[in-house]
């Protein structure tokens, strides 16, 4: 049924991310929904998700290409621009998607948000404003919940 | 070349004019500045002094005169058009590109001159307007789309200036996507994420579906009216016409071809001589309790005398209870009629919160145990009386068109009087609708004036009771006087003597309404100023200039208030307390 006449686009990317996925990205397809992606992304080094590994959710909607998949954390972090539903803040998810972006492409910026938390743009107020006002110590939850939520378990 | 700014400065010059003629008296020559606005009526030769030689002159001369376009759809187009052109020819680009730039630059041809021969190169980077295409394909026979991964011969495939490929059925879904997300489409570019270039409305007409053309067309017209500072749709329902509204005059009322008014300013239906933030105030409020002053004031009320219910269906407040009661009453107030008119030497009082309060009509302690009940109840005293001068608007307007479509006919025949002749009719209703529009609003303006200006408020009072009464006057003659001679068999001798009446009504209720609205808007500051400091050559000879003999009459209570007027007299001595010819009392 969702696997029917799946797009050749989406049949191709889902072929290039298998057989070759991008560094410290993941993705694969659920089996009985090729729309719907298991995803984990590993903590990018030097950022206090490091060591980590975070599940998300991808799908395709139905008018894929021309509006942005949609993604979300499944594993609890600690990061100003993802709230506690696991809702991610990034343009190209939303006004700045843009047909000729990729899955490989979303993924790829999702993981350098993990590197450069933007605290100016914030999802959750209450983690931007302690990034803001004391960034040592929200380094330090961040890496704590990381340990706790997202080692690899 | 910012039309805001310019309308502001035209403002600033208005008001200043305004304050140095009322404020200073500067004698002679405002006197005859101000009288312009009359003459320009009569006869539009009239020419100012050398002391107007500014600028000011353009702006001001024409106070009368619309300073506002009313546009249909085709004269929207054409602007439009012209515009385009315009930009195409002195840019010497594209008319697409010229459309594009314009878009950018909400439509405004100077901003877009101005910002292209600043800074060309930086200019077209923002709007994506590119010289040369960044991308050259190979020279494959086959290219991949980037966006559905097919293969496709490179006439299947199409690229905006920038030169990224993407096949055709790719680009007629990403145009239509966009447009149908709305308005922003006017804005779209090339889908590669790295690439800025501008989608215009070639590319739209080369690849989209018909039915999205249609909407993108649609969305270019609504730029130009919405995005255009100095355009506005007409806020009427269903009403397809829009203003251009052009620097000038103080007055921001607009009057579409639709015939509804509103304000330029804050598009609510307008509201001179109340500021727009009172208005936001007053619909904020209303809407906020509109349940309650349902409920409060429902269609009918009882008569005072026989109990029974009426519902009112005429237009003006002087109700006659139907037989045997026949008791006359005032609506607004419940009291009887011949506690209002002159005839008892009483004065209008009605609209007057303070006067009710002190017969007792409130309680006084009842309302100091309940403080809550007390400020709705003094809520209610203004709401009610704006809203029923809003419905009974309504009617009069309902009343005119019906005057327009039938009576009118009926009444040149019955009376033998051409129907030009019969002009003086429709003139008195379009009166009797902008006065009920003008004195609904001056109740908004008593609720918020503030309590402690006790003198204030009393001459306020005094004006609107007036302006009450004068209308109230004119609305009957209007409606019931006038029904009289509609219902008459035979053409009456008396019919000439009802138009003097009904005319020099209007004329004498028409110059008092105006004056109203001036010293409102002027915030009543003649009050402020001490009654005696005013030259003969301030406000109030301004506004008498060149006109005729009704305007003088009862209005000039209005403009100094060191003397005050009655019916019969414009200016009793502030001295004395009642006329001496009529008995009226001095509020």
């Amino acid at each position: 049924m969702a696997n029917s006449n799946l797009p050749r686009r989406i049949i191709k990317e889902t072929q290039r991310l298998l057989s070759e996925p991008a560094p410290g990205i993941s993705a694969s397809p659920s089996e009985d929904n090729m729309r719907y992606f298991n995803v984990m992304i590993l903590g990018p080094t030097q950022s206090p998700y490091e060591g980590g590994v975070f599940k998300l959710e991808l799908f395709l909607p139905e008018e894929y290409p021309m509006a942005a998949p949609k993604v979300r954390f499944l594993t609890k972090i600690y990061h100003p621009n993802i709230d506690k539903l696991g809702r991610i803040c990034l343009d190209i998810l939303k006004d700045k998607w843009s047909p000729a972006l990729q899955i490989r492409t979303v993924l790829l910026s999702i993981q350098a948000l993990l590197s450069a938390p933007n605290p100016d743009d914030p999802l959750s107020d209450n983690i931007a404003k302690h990034w803001k006002t004391n960034e040592a110590e929200a380094v330090e939850t961040a890496k704590e919940w990381t340990r706790l939520y997202a080692s690899g378990a | 070349m910012d039309s805001e700014d310019d309308m502001h400065d035209a403002n600033d010059v208005e008001s200043q004019d305004d304050f140095y003629s009322g404020d200073t008296g500067v004698a002679s020559d405002y006197d005859d500045g101000g009288g312009y606005e009359e003459e320009e009526e009569d006869d539009g030769d009239y020419c100012f002094g050398d002391h107007e030689s500014d600028d000011s002159e353009d702006i001001t001369s024409h106070r009368q005169q619309q300073n506002y376009t009313i546009l249909g759809e085709v004269d929207i187009c054409q602007r439009q058009d012209d515009d385009i052109s315009m930009v195409s020819t002195v840019l010497s680009i594209s008319r697409v590109g010229a459309s594009i730039l314009l878009r950018h630059y909400n439509w405004s041809v100077s901003k877009v001159h101005d910002a292209w021969f600043a800074d060309e190169e930086s200019v077209r980077r923002t709007v994506g307007l590119l010289e040369k295409p960044v991308n050259r394909p190979l020279n494959a026979g086959e290219l991949t789309c980037g966006i559905c991964f097919e293969n496709y011969p490179r006439n299947r495939m199409n690229s905006a200036s920038c030169g990224h490929q993407f096949c055709n059925a790719c680009w007629r879904g990403y145009i239509g996507t966009s447009i149908n997300d709305g308005p922003g489409c006017l804005m779209l570019r090339c889908p590669d994420p790295s690439c800025g270039a501008a989608i215009g409305q070639d590319m739209i007409n080369l690849l989209a579906t018909d039915e999205d053309k249609e909407k993108y067309n649609r969305y270019l017209l609504r730029s130009y009216i919405e995005d255009n500072k100095k355009t506005k749709w007409c806020p009427a329902p269903g009403c397809e016409f829009a203003v251009e509204f052009a620097a000038g005059d103080g007055s921001y009322d607009v009057s579409c071809t639709c015939s509804y008014n509103f304000c330029w300013n804050c598009t609510e239906e307008a509201h001179r001589p109340v500021d727009c933030s009172t208005v936001s105030k007053w619909i904020l409020k209303n809407s906020a309790e509109s349940e309650n002053m349902n409920w409060i004031l429902a269609n009918s009320k009882p008569c005072p005398k026989c109990k029974r219910p009426i519902e009112k269906n005429q237009g003006c407040m002087h109700i006659t209870c139907s037989p045997p009661c026949k008791f006359e009453f005032c609506w607004l107030c419940l009291g009887a009629w011949s506690d209002h008119g002159e005839r008892t030497g009483g004065f209008y009082s009605c609209n007057r919160y303070e006067t009710a309060k002190q017969e007792g009509v409130y309680d006084e302690a009842e309302r100091r145990r309940e403080m809550a009940k007390n400020s709705l109840e003094r809520y209610t005293h203004y709401y009610e009386r704006w809203a029923t001068n809003q419905a009974s608007r309504q009617k009069a307007l309902s009343d005119l068109q019906q005057m327009q479509t039938v009576q009118l006919e009926k009444l040149s025949d019955k009376q033998s009087q051409p129907e030009s002749q019969l002009k003086f009719i429709t003139e008195a209703w379009l009166q009797i609708v902008e006065c009920r529009r003008v004195l609904k609003w001056t109740y908004a303006y008593g609720y918020y004036l503030p309590e402690h200006e006790t003198a204030k408020k009393q001459f306020f009072e005094y004006l609107q009771g007036e302006a009450e009464a004068g209308l109230e006057r004119l609305h009957k003659c209007a409606e019931k006087e006038l029904q009289v001679f509609l219902d008459a068999e035979t053409p009456s001798k008396d019919f000439n003597e009802f138009r003097t009446k009904l005319a020099g009504l209007t004329s004498v209720t028409r110059n008092y309404f105006e004056n109203l609205v001036r010293a409102l808007e002027n915030g009543l500051e003649d009050v402020n100023q001490g009654s005696c400091s005013k030259t003969p050559g301030g406000k109030s000879g301004k506004n008498k200039g060149g006109k005729t003999k009704d305007g003088g009459g009862s209005k000039s209570g209005l403009d100094d208030p060191s003397c005050w007027s009655c019916r019969c007299s414009p200016a009793n001595p502030r001295s004395k307390k009642t006329c001496g010819q009529c008995n009226g009392h001095r509020p």
